[in-house]
């Protein structure tokens, strides 16, 4: 954290070093706001290392929200190779892509019969020459399977995407709250109310509201995100504003069980 | 070559068999083995005569289908000896033994290795070894057993043979000895322009064919291919690691020809010959065309566990399909990463596909097509890449849904965006909506009834109050005034 103690920083970079061995720090894939990258001890997303993006209500079965949101924080990657997406259930599509600015022609669809394959694909393509990232649809990976995916993505360098997404039909609520620990950050993408610019009719670009629930080495934060403009820069995404601590816990309703 | 079992039936001690069929309500012999034609029995008689005369006749039903299965199974059998395997009639096999021979030794000890196979497994076969298919057809089956004709010098083998060893039609050949012609050789010696204006076109092209002057096209099972392999083993092998060493070893046989000739190949298929006669075949297939022994046997080894050695394995043999040329590997100079597809992306596709299939692997290419679900075809990842793209400004769905779900809307006029819908049981307010995008269905795809107002989609692109977007329709338009149209919720934006 900036602004700590010295000598907690140094023990912090010995620290580091000591976990990442002899591998030179690596490079990461910047928000372009620092209201978001200075929660990554990095200064972006880091690539090399895999992260878990979730939805909430509907959208754990649907994963529409998050599928959007990863294409698009995912799109300067695929600038630099292919990118492999790795599903159940073939609804991906690929024109609502396009939308997004996502260059589907680098993308590699692979539907897995089940999760298994899906984490094993996911693995393979992650260590692949040639492949800048690769987004599997899990409901949720145990943390061997994570380590496995780490040890995958930092072969070569690749960004590896889980998105959570419980199978249609499949046990509502009953989730087993484990992963995590394994992924560099774990994020909860829902849809947020679009602005339309004033005057106009229909509906504005894209919102999302972005929790970044847990960040390795990091803090976690709030924000609304627009998809941004070809105007406002090279980065995907503008910040529309951060939320406090209070509205993430409003987020989500906890419910008891009664009886 | 053709190699022709007699009859039907297997060899074994008495008793003597023979095949039924019925034609016309009375049971005929289709076949009879050799103990049965001994005790004078023919193809043709009656069930009931042969019975009276053979009490202790074995029979059995004849069935054709079971016939051809059997023979595709000895077809596919004799690829260890040449790759190029035709099925001739009923109960014939021609095989391509051009530059395979020397495996053998020489084309006589090839026939006996064959002959004496096909004995050993019970199966009785004649055999010949000829310049042309016509003279192998009529040599095997009509002179002495494995005769090999020398190279262009089938016409004095064949002179005295009977007409019938040319494959004439019926019409010829029964017309033939009433003319006093039995033997190849009178044939031979007539004059052609008569021959045709008597017997027709076909028997001059019949000799023709036996002779070498014609042409004959024979349907292989697999097409004749110079990109064939075949390890043979002094000793059977069964182990599991021998199976994995040999398949390094024939892809470094075939892969250094490959190599050599400028050339790669896309499918691989592996077979294991098994002492007892049944083939194990592995294939694989690539995304571009390869040479890499390496990377094939690599490819071949996971499926090696399916292969069951039984009592051991003795012939490998490995065969390339779509075969094109291939430059040699150059690598990529970009800066970024510099390694070329073939290390990289090609690989992966290729492990992809072979672990999960082609349908489970592809790339969304753009089709001219303004029905949502038809707009995207897939292709194989590695193909060219397409050079029309879809339009950016339509606004297009992230998930797609299989089939549109039926939802209940209220809207205020009806022409107008829902004001609310309700969908999986969930009610939600519309709080911007954008549209409609009129699409209608392709007529020239349907039948005239199946299209019209009522096959028309509006597409609306609608926000409810969290924000979540969807694209919703109405099927049809509200002329007619009988039944309001449908609405329905075909995908999400997230």
């Amino acid at each position: 954290m900036p602004g700590a103690k010295p000598a907690l920083s140094a023990l912090r970079a010995q620290i580091a070093a000591l976990e990442a061995g002899t591998r030179t720090p690596p490079p990461v894939l910047p928000f372009g706001d620092p209201r978001i990258d200075g929660c990554f001890p990095a200064g972006g997303l880091q690539r090399g290392g895999w992260h878990e993006v979730g939805g909430s209500g509907l959208e754990e079965e649907t994963g529409a929200a998050p599928a959007a949101f990863t294409a698009l924080m995912l799109r300067p990657l695929a600038a630099k190779g292919a990118v492999v997406w790795v599903m159940r259930r073939d609804d991906l599509h690929a024109p609502g892509l396009v939308n997004l600015g996502f260059p589907v022609q680098r993308l590699i669809q692979v539907r897995a019969r089940d999760e298994a394959e899906v984490l094993a694909v996911l693995e393979d393509a992650l260590a692949t020459v040639g492949v800048a990232a690769a987004i599997g649809e899990a409901e949720s990976p145990d943390l061997k399977a994570g380590r496995r995916l780490q040890l995958a993505c930092e072969r070569r360098g690749a960004t590896g995407v889980l998105l959570r997404r419980r199978p249609y039909g499949g046990p509502a609520g009953k989730r087993r709250e484990v992963s995590g620990a394994a992924a560099q950050t774990r994020w909860r993408i829902a849809a947020a109310p679009s602005q339309p610019p004033p005057g106009e009719p229909g509906l504005g670009p894209p919102r999302w509201r972005a929790e970044l629930e847990r960040c390795r080495g990091g803090r976690p934060g709030a924000w609304i995100l627009e998809q941004a403009e070809a105007a406002d820069g090279p980065h995907p995404f503008r910040l529309v504003s951060q939320l406090a601590d209070h509205d993430v816990a409003e987020s989500e309703p906890r419910f008891r069980l009664v009886g | 070559m053709a190699a022709s079992p007699t009859g039907g039936g297997t060899v074994g001690p008495p008793p003597p068999v023979a095949l039924l069929v019925s034609e016309g309500g009375t049971r005929r012999l289709a076949a009879v083995d050799d103990a049965a034609a001994a005790l004078g029995l023919f193809v043709g008689q009656k069930a009931a005569d042969a019975a009276a005369l053979v009490p202790d006749l074995v029979t059995t039903d004849h069935d054709p289908e079971a016939d051809r299965a059997a023979l595709e199974i000895l077809c596919d059998w004799c690829v260890r000896f040449s790759p190029a395997v035709a099925i001739d009639g009923l109960d014939g096999l021609f095989l391509d033994v051009e530059g395979v021979s020397h495996l053998w030794g020489g084309e006589a000890a090839l026939l006996d290795d064959l002959l004496d196979r096909l004995a050993q497994r019970g199966a009785p076969a004649r055999g010949a070894i000829a310049d042309t298919p016509g003279a192998a057809w009529a040599l095997a089956r009509y002179a002495s057993d494995r005769t090999i004709a020398p190279p262009g010098g089938q016409a004095p083998l064949l002179a005295s043979l009977p007409v019938a060893a040319l494959r004439l039609d019926e019409a010829a050949q029964g017309q033939l000895p009433r003319l006093g012609l039995f033997q190849v050789g009178q044939l031979l010696a007539l004059p052609r322009g008569q021959l045709a204006k008597r017997f027709g076109l076909s028997t001059v092209l019949r000799i023709d064919q036996a002779l070498g002057a014609a042409r004959e096209a024979l349907t292989f099972r697999r097409p004749a291919t110079p990109w064939f392999d075949r390890l043979a083993f002094f000793e059977p092998i069964s182990a599991l690691s021998d199976l994995e060493r040999v398949t390094g070893d024939i892809c470094g046989l075939l892969c250094a020809r490959l190599e050599a000739e400028g050339q790669g190949a896309r499918r691989f298929e592996l077979v294991f010959h098994r002492l007892d006669g049944k083939d194990q075949p592995v294939q694989v297939g690539l995304s571009r065309p390869g040479r890499d022994p390496v990377r094939i046997a690599k490819l071949l080894k996971p499926k090696l566990d399916t292969v069951d050695p039984g009592f051991g394995i003795e012939v490998v043999t490995l065969w390339a399909a779509d075969v094109e040329p291939l430059s040699t590997a150059q690598r990529s100079l970009d800066a970024d990463g510099g390694v070329s597809l073939e290390e990289g992306l090609a690989p992966l596709v290729d492990r992809l596909i072979n672990r999960l299939g082609e349908a489970r692997v592809w790339r969304a290419d753009p089709y001219q097509s303004h029905v949502p679900e038809r707009s995207v075809a897939r292709r194989a990842p590695l193909d060219p890449q397409p050079e029309d793209a879809w339009d950016p400004d339509r606004p297009r769905p992230s998930r797609l849904l299989r089939r549109p779900e039926a939802i209940e809307v209220m809207a205020k006029l009806p022409d107008d965006p829902p004001v609310q819908f309700r969908w999986r049981g969930k009610s939600r307010r519309v709080r911007l909506a954008e549209g409609p995008e009129r699409i209608s269905q392709e007529w020239w795809r349907k039948a005239f009834d199946e299209i019209g107002p009522g096959k028309v989609r509006d597409y609306y692109r609608v926000e409810d109050e969290t924000g979540e977007r969807f694209w919703i329709f109405r099927a049809g338009v509200y002329a007619d005034g009988e039944r309001a149209p449908k609405w329905w919720l075909h995908g999400l934006f997230g």
